[in-house]
């Protein structure tokens, strides 16, 4: 049964490969990257095997962050290997233990685990120093490599538990946009607090010791325990690494078991109110009703709950950023940056559409309706976040020069809404799939992805870099900085108003295509 | 503009012509749908029956040939065209984070109604598809049944005179059934035109005026109901045109 599902595996991969360029293309750079990693990592481990231990202890650390990593990633990475959902093995007759072990197996055989294994085996070599400890650490990385790769199927198949509702689905995406932005907390500190890079003086027993108490440093702190001479908490160690496997096995099994007997995991039943309040703000025009769909989304569909907090929490870090280095120009950076992106989210706005969209096809919407609309949206959506932060840096006093620095944020966002309708109604780029998984990724698309990467990046800042200069000239006389302020803001609406225009022409002439483009939008 | 005489077909295909990557699926397909008849598109898997009816309705462009919804070109006047129709494609997903009314609302208000006449059209559907104790649910949680009702009440919100319907019969149940073929006759009777696709001789049989048989992207046979079957069944008559052979007579033995 291992072997088959192994096999089944590899089929399924080769298809999907052979099928879609994209798929190729992305698993070889997978593949290139696993192995950059294992070529930077690796031989540095295996240098440690010359240090002593206060430096070699540092694996103990370094392995349980990776595995706490590991399943962290995994959450936002669930998507990647559906290829082997157990839902699809509901129909055979196949007890969830003997699935598990195929699918474990299967999980070993792809690239992450495969770099994972190399890595472990590098922390063997680590400990070539110190003869006791080799046997340790190849048992340490064994098991640690299996913490890991239960840890995230544990984590993974218990939170699509929790997300087969859809007011799940947005608790599971607050949690993972929040703890996705962990790395920048981490930056954060970093930037704050001084790393010791003296190696004379280093000593990582201390948090190698630390690290060797958390359940994902059980497995990694066998050779520091055995090269040191503690075999009492090498034996806790031990028996807390076994008995952790064990139980989260016990938790997939369990798991298993139920998306085998139950696979059709659409618990419905969302019912909300009225909603008669957007329409009363708003009016029933067309462009209204449009706009007032979209804004409801940004509340009631999970996909856009993640994007909506991500963007809004990341403001946070840059006034943090610029509080503690006390950089000033930091601060207005931050929320320009801000402004661009909360303007772009509206260039992939049709593809979580997708083919949904066949129903302003079929009525006749007009391009400029459907294009404002959304425009609209995203400025109710986002307009006030922009605005608040702007407030707040303005209040603690990080940002030097309001009136210049608001005339860049408020052409920023006018430029990138602008930008987005125009070639979002060209390039509608891809979305997760409607009550999918939230977290796949939302680029890709290879050719169009690539293209679409390069407008976001560079449009914005071509289209905003004149008033940028302007509001710099201008920031030395009070007259001046308001009129630029007014210019500015004149010029973002009209870029907005050619984007609605262009956008909207497009929509007109090639609705059927760019509904044929939808049909593929959603991954 | 185009000249719109009342003697023009609800729906006049000339010449469609659709090819998928130099396959061609619909080969200078040429149909009329005279006003007011309940019109049955029937063929097997394959057979171009939704291809066709997404060139008629504006969803795919045509790669030859003209669609007339009620004189009105589809491909040069779609405005007027999609005025006049009202369209529930098969498969095609629904604007999911919307309950049913709201969908119902959003249909309106793009098609420029008053705001109070399609929110009482709007209840009055609702519960004559039974479907007003679920009208506050977002249409992602509807089963697939639910989704052909809701989808058939967003077509008939502002009363079209043109009805394209694909599948309208799928996953519904009897009773909802039943209603949908009350509403549809009804509606043929007021001079209102019905063009549906479906795999159901049976029910075509029993509800449609006229049938068109297509496969292979052609219309094999277009006539009345009775002038098609001249007294036999339509199931019959349908196997007979698409030249179906029993293949399963004599292979699968083990099965017993």
């Amino acid at each position: 049964m291992v072997g088959l599902i192994v096999r089944l595996r590899f089929a399924m991969w080769r298809t999907a490969m052979s099928r879609s360029p994209l798929h190729l293309v992305s698993s070889i750079v997978g593949a290139l990257a696993a192995i950059g990693v294992l070529a930077l990592l690796g031989p540095g481990l295996i240098l440690l095997a010359g240090q002593p231990v206060r430096i070699t202890a540092l694996t103990v650390p370094l392995f349980a962050v990776i595995t706490l990593m590991w399943g962290v990633l995994s959450l936002i990475a669930t998507g990647v290997d559906s290829i082997l959902d157990p839902a699809r093995f509901a129909v055979l007759p196949l007890r969830a233990s003997e699935l598990a072990r195929g699918l474990l197996a299967a999980a070993c055989t792809g690239i992450p685990a495969l770099m994972l294994a190399g890595l472990a085996l590098a922390q063997t070599g680590s400990w070539l120093g110190h003869p006791a400890a080799v046997p340790a650490a190849l048992l340490g990385g064994v098991l640690g490599l299996l913490t890991a790769i239960l840890f995230s199927r544990a984590v993974t198949s218990a939170l699509a538990a929790v997300m087969t509702t859809r007011a799940g689905r947005v608790l599971g995406a607050v949690v993972v946009s929040l703890v996705t932005l962990l790395p920048l907390g981490l930056n954060l500190l970093l930037t704050t607090g001084s790393l010791a890079a003296d190696l004379s003086s280093f000593d990582a027993t201390r948090s190698a010791t630390v690290a060797s108490w958390t359940p994902v440093g059980w497995a990694w702190a066998l050779p520091f325990d055995v090269s040191t001479g503690r075999w009492g908490a090498a034996a806790v160690h031990l028996a807390l690494a076994l008995l952790l496997i064990g139980a989260l096995w016990v938790v997939w099994v369990r798991r298993l078991d139920r998306t085998l007997t139950s696979p059709l995991t659409s618990a419905g039943g969302q019912r909300i109110g009225h909603g008669r309040l957007l329409p009363a703000v708003l009016g029933t025009s067309p462009t209204a009703t449009v706009a007032a769909r979209r804004i409801r989304a940004w509340y009631r569909d999970s996909r856009l709950v993640g994007i909506a907090l991500r963007t809004a929490v990341l403001p946070v870090f840059f006034v943090a950023q610029a509080v503690l280095t006390g950089m000033p120009g930091l601060a207005g950076v931050g929320v320009v940056t801000l402004a661009v992106f909360a303007g772009l989210t509206l260039m992939n706005d049709l593809a979580f559409d997708g083919p949904a969209w066949w129903l302003h096809v079929a009525v006749g919407v007009r391009g400029w309706e459907d294009r404002l609309g959304r425009a609209l949206a995203s400025a109710v959506v986002f307009g006030p976040v922009v605005l608040l932060t702007y407030a707040v840096s303005v209040a603690i006093g990080v940002i030097g020069r309001p009136v210049p620095w608001l005339t860049v944020i408020v052409v920023a966002f006018l430029a990138s809404l602008g930008l987005a309708v125009a070639v979002g109604a060209v390039l509608p780029g891809t979305a997760p799939r409607t009550g999918g998984n939230p977290f796949a990724a939302t680029s890709g698309g290879a050719a169009q992805g690539c293209l679409t990467a390069i407008v976001s990046f560079v449009g914005p800042v071509v289209l905003t870099l004149p008033v940028a200069v302007a509001a710099a000239v201008t920031a030395g006389s009070v007259p001046g900085r308001w009129l630029t302020l007014a210019l500015g803001t004149a010029y973002g609406l009209g870029l907005l108003a050619l984007g609605v225009i262009l956008g909207g022409r497009r929509l007109d002439r090639r609705s059927p295509e760019v509904l044929g483009q939808l049909a593929h939008a959603q991954l | 503009m185009t000249e719109v005489g009342p003697g023009d077909p609800a729906l006049e295909l000339r010449g469609l012509v659709k090819e998928f990557r130099g396959r061609r699926v619909v080969h200078a397909l040429t149909l009329a749908v005279p006003r007011g008849s309940l019109f049955g598109l029937v063929g097997p898997n394959g057979a171009g029956k939704t291809t066709t009816l997404s060139m008629a309705t504006g969803l795919l462009r045509p790669d030859g040939g003209t669609a007339r919804v009620l004189g009105h070109d589809v491909w040069a006047d779609p405005a007027a065209a999609k005025a006049a129709m009202g369209v529930a494609p098969d498969g095609m997903r629904l604007f999911e984070q919307l309950s049913g009314r709201e969908l119902l609302l959003y249909v309106g208000a793009l098609r420029r109604m008053p705001v109070d006449v399609t929110a009482a059209r709007a209840a009055e559907l609702l519960a004559v598809l039974d479907l007003a104790e679920d009208a506050s649910t977002v249409v992602a949680d509807y089963s697939a049944g639910m989704v052909k009702k809701i989808s058939l009440a967003a077509a008939l919100i502002h009363a079209p005179r043109l009805l394209v319907l694909d599948e309208p019969f799928e996953a519904v149940d009897p009773v909802s059934g039943q209603t949908i073929r009350t509403i549809l006759r009804r509606y043929v009777a007021s001079g209102g035109t019905v063009v549906m696709s479906s795999h159901v001789m049976e029910l075509v049989e029993g509800l449609c005026d006229r049938v068109a048989v297509i496969a292979g992207g052609r219309v094999l046979a277009e006539d009345t109901i009775g002038g098609l079957t001249r007294g036999g069944s339509l199931h019959d008559r349908f196997l007979e045109l698409v030249g179906a052979t029993d293949s399963a007579g004599e292979g699968l033995t083990w099965l017993g």
